[in-house]
């Protein structure tokens, strides 16, 4: 007989709630609209931990009696991995079950297109996940808010690292350091290798190679062997799946090799997968993510986080048995939980309500230090006007190393809990 | 663009050849069932998918030896290739076109639905890789020479079958006209129950090649269908051999442009190359049905 499958778990968890909605019917209801893709190539790319993250967060907060006298009620849509489906969605949850905001989303090329016809329409929309720039860049929406780190971040955060590991790991001046940037072609893939190319070029690192593909490339030979030809010491390489899989299984037959590796989020962050298929070969790959939060210490973050991130985490694994909780369950909790302990109840007590100007005033309004989400991150978002309008401008996202199927954070250097590993040690497979 | 004639450029040549058994094997399945029922299963690399969910069925789950785990994955698709004869082709068989692409298109959803909700939404793969061969300083995948050889040597016992034995004999008579060929004292209904069994198992055998290169998810049709479906029209619907070179010219459209240009510049001078033959040869490169 299968095993309950963790998109079995998500959709019971749907059910639950929908099947328990009657009996709060004396309590005053919040309805979020949450879409996330449940089924698809991006659901186990990320997007279903997500979604089961937002729904521990949206429980734990029931089961402290929810926010302001208000009950919080789900209404789970899956965008199925399709942009067309994710606005279908997005309209039948605003205009036909009526609900208060929007909440979730995965995709970058699903946040676009929503984040603009939901700010034309003047509803509230929170994104937990989706990070390309382009969502807020320059589009001065006002209903729309991001916590989550963005794609110009993650750029930044790779070339950086690499920058500074150039002389005491590599053993080469930066501008020596040969590095190579892949990446899937939609708004997340192009967002990431935007930045990474831009920060890479202005701190004097060698580009030697730049490539684009589809997600859902047949065929990534001429890529990789291209990729032999240019012999970078480095790969920064954004993608989802099928198609790392399709690298990383190409890349070992057609013999490439290098130094590190790094990944930025989506794919990369399924460590568990990765690890499944490839085993051992996918030790010492980084990846840049905002950091998972079970890897910070509880003493750098406030009071009572812990404790929160502890729960989060036990619950996480007993709905899917995995041992590694990955990034994107933190994200899709993180963004949740202080929009529920923070945002809302500022909407409801200080603006009279939970209409889409009470929450946009409430967003605006957050000012969360450092040290004060379960990501470690703090809050405070652009206001119109800014070339940002709607983004956190105190997030950042963290290099991560995996060591031995677990994670380890190795930049930045303040909260870092490892010695990065690079370049790979001989006998790995892609070990030059 | 960096074209340089190097090593590198003839190893992509060459990966090019490898790349095109495999697409070639996929579109051999979809222009014999075309070729002689004259309808297009659009949910045919869903049927692939079902293989490859099999395989790993039987070989991760219930721990069967891989060839084994492989012909029961063949056996299966060719018998879902008979269900989806009898159960959906064969009402719509006289109907419009537009009907029978419709119902196939709905089995293709179906499909990927019935499997999400069997082995969700996970990418599986069976873990089982062969390694790589190197020679002046070229790497070529021993599961794609492997695909690459098969596709060749079942191509050939297709000709065979199709030209020694009777029952592919009547295959071939009915393809040329399958509305005399009753008239004739030929039981149109097993031929096309026998075309549809050989349909399902070529993709059947695919899958089983495919579970060595790719992971196995519910939408995987959808990586390769539109390329296949383009293949075979560019070879001219229903012909096999056509197919076949054709795969040859995309696989290297996709291999050499990707090579010289981007990797997405392959795909799309692939794509722009059919169109161009589509206006100047609306019927196929080497025409309908042979």
């Amino acid at each position: 007989m299968l095993k309950p499958t963790a998109g079995a778990l998500a959709l019971g968890l749907a059910a639950a709630l929908a099947a328990s909605a009657p009996a709060a019917a004396q309590q005053k209801e919040f309805k979020v609209g949450v879409i996330y893709d449940l089924t698809g190539a991006y659901a186990a790319g990320g997007s279903q931990a997500a979604a089961i993250g937002t729904q521990i967060a949206i429980d734990m907060i029931n089961e402290r009696g929810g926010v302001e006298g208000y009950k919080i009620v789900a209404i789970n849509a899956d965008a199925q991995s399709k942009t067309e489906v994710a606005i279908n969605e997005a309209e039948r949850l605003l205009n036909d079950e009526k609900v208060d905001m929007l909440m979730g989303f995965f995709s970058s090329a699903h946040c676009v297109p929503v984040a603009a016809k939901v700010d034309a329409a003047k509803k509230f929309m929170w994104m937990n996940v989706c990070v390309a720039s382009a969502v807020l860049k320059d589009k001065n929406l006002k209903y729309a808010f991001r916590g989550q780190v963005h794609s110009d971040q993650f750029g930044e955060a790779s070339c950086k690292f690499v920058a500074e590991i150039a002389q005491s790991k590599l053993g080469k001046d930066v501008k020596d350091v040969r590095v190579a940037i892949v990446h899937e072609d939609g708004p997340y893939g192009a967002g990431v290798a935007k930045g990474n190319k831009e920060t890479c070029s202005a701190l004097g690192l060698n580009i030697v190679h730049e490539e684009g593909y589809a997600a859902t490339a047949t065929d990534l030979s001429a890529l990789i062997t291209k990729l032999r030809r240019a012999r970078p010491d480095v790969i920064l390489h954004t993608g989802y799946n099928p198609d790392i899989t399709l690298f990383l299984r190409q890349a070992k037959e057609a013999g490439l090799k290098w130094k590190a590796l790094i990944g930025h989020g989506a794919g990369w962050a399924q460590i568990d997968k990765l690890r499944e298929t490839f085993g051992k070969d996918v030790d010492y790959l980084f990846n840049v993510d905002p950091v998972a939060a079970q890897l910070l210490d509880p003493k750098t973050l406030a009071p009572g986080l812990g404790e929160v991130i502890q729960e989060m985490v036990k619950r996480y694994k007993e709905q899917t048995g995995v041992n590694e909780v990955p990034t994107h369950a933190s994200q899709g909790f993180n963004q949740s939980w202080y929009f529920f302990t923070d945002v809302l109840p500022r909407a409801i007590k200080k603006y009279g309500g939970t209409d889409p100007e009470a929450l946009r005033q409430a967003a605006l309004d957050t000012d969360i230090p450092e040290g004060g989400t379960v990501q470690g991150y703090g809050v405070k978002f652009n206001p119109p006007g800014h070339p940002m309008a709607g983004q956190n401008a105190r997030s950042f996202p963290v290099v991560m190393q995996y060591i031995g199927g677990e994670t380890k954070i190795a930049w930045p250097n303040s909260i870092k809990t490892i010695d990065p590993v690079i370049p790979l040690p001989a006998g790995h497979t892609y070990a030059p | 663009m960096d074209c340089a004639l190097d090593i590198f450029f003839l190893e992509a040549v060459l990966n090019g050849v490898l790349l095109a058994g495999l697409l070639a094997l996929l579109a051999l399945g979809l222009n014999l069932v075309f070729g002689v029922i004259d309808v297009v299963w659009i949910c045919y690399a869903e049927l692939v998918m079902v293989g490859m969910y099999a395989i790993f069925y039987f070989y991760k789950m219930v721990g069967l030896p891989i060839p084994l785990a492989m012909l029961l994955g063949v056996l299966i698709v060719a018998l879902a290739g008979i269900i989806l004869h009898v159960v959906v082709i064969r009402p719509v068989l006289d109907t419009p076109p537009i009907n029978q692409l419709l119902v196939t298109g709905g089995v293709l959803f179906f499909l990927q639905a019935a499997a999400t909700m069997a082995f969700g939404i996970d990418f599986r793969n069976i873990g089982v890789q062969f390694g790589s061969v190197s020679f002046a300083d070229m790497y070529f995948s021993w599961n794609r020479i492997i695909t690459f050889v098969v596709a060749l040597v079942i191509m050939f016992c297709l000709w065979l079958f199709l030209r020694r034995t009777f029952i592919g004999t009547a295959i071939r008579a009915v393809s040329q006209d399958r509305h005399v060929m009753p008239l004739m004292g030929v039981d149109t209904r097993q031929v096309y129950l026998v075309t549809s069994a050989i349909g399902g198992g070529l993709a059947g055998l695919a899958a089983s090649l495919m579970v060595l290169q790719f992971d196995i998810y519910p939408q995987i049709g959808l990586q390769f269908g539109p390329l296949v479906f383009m293949i075979c029209v560019l070879g001219g619907l229903g012909n096999m051999v056509g197919g076949f070179i054709a795969a040859f010219i995309i696989a290297q459209f996709i291999t050499i442009g990707g090579s010289c240009f981007a990797t997405e510049w392959g795909y799309a001078i692939a794509f722009l190359f059919f169109m161009v033959m589509i206006f100047l040869r609306p019927r196929g490169l080497f025409g309908g049905k042979a």
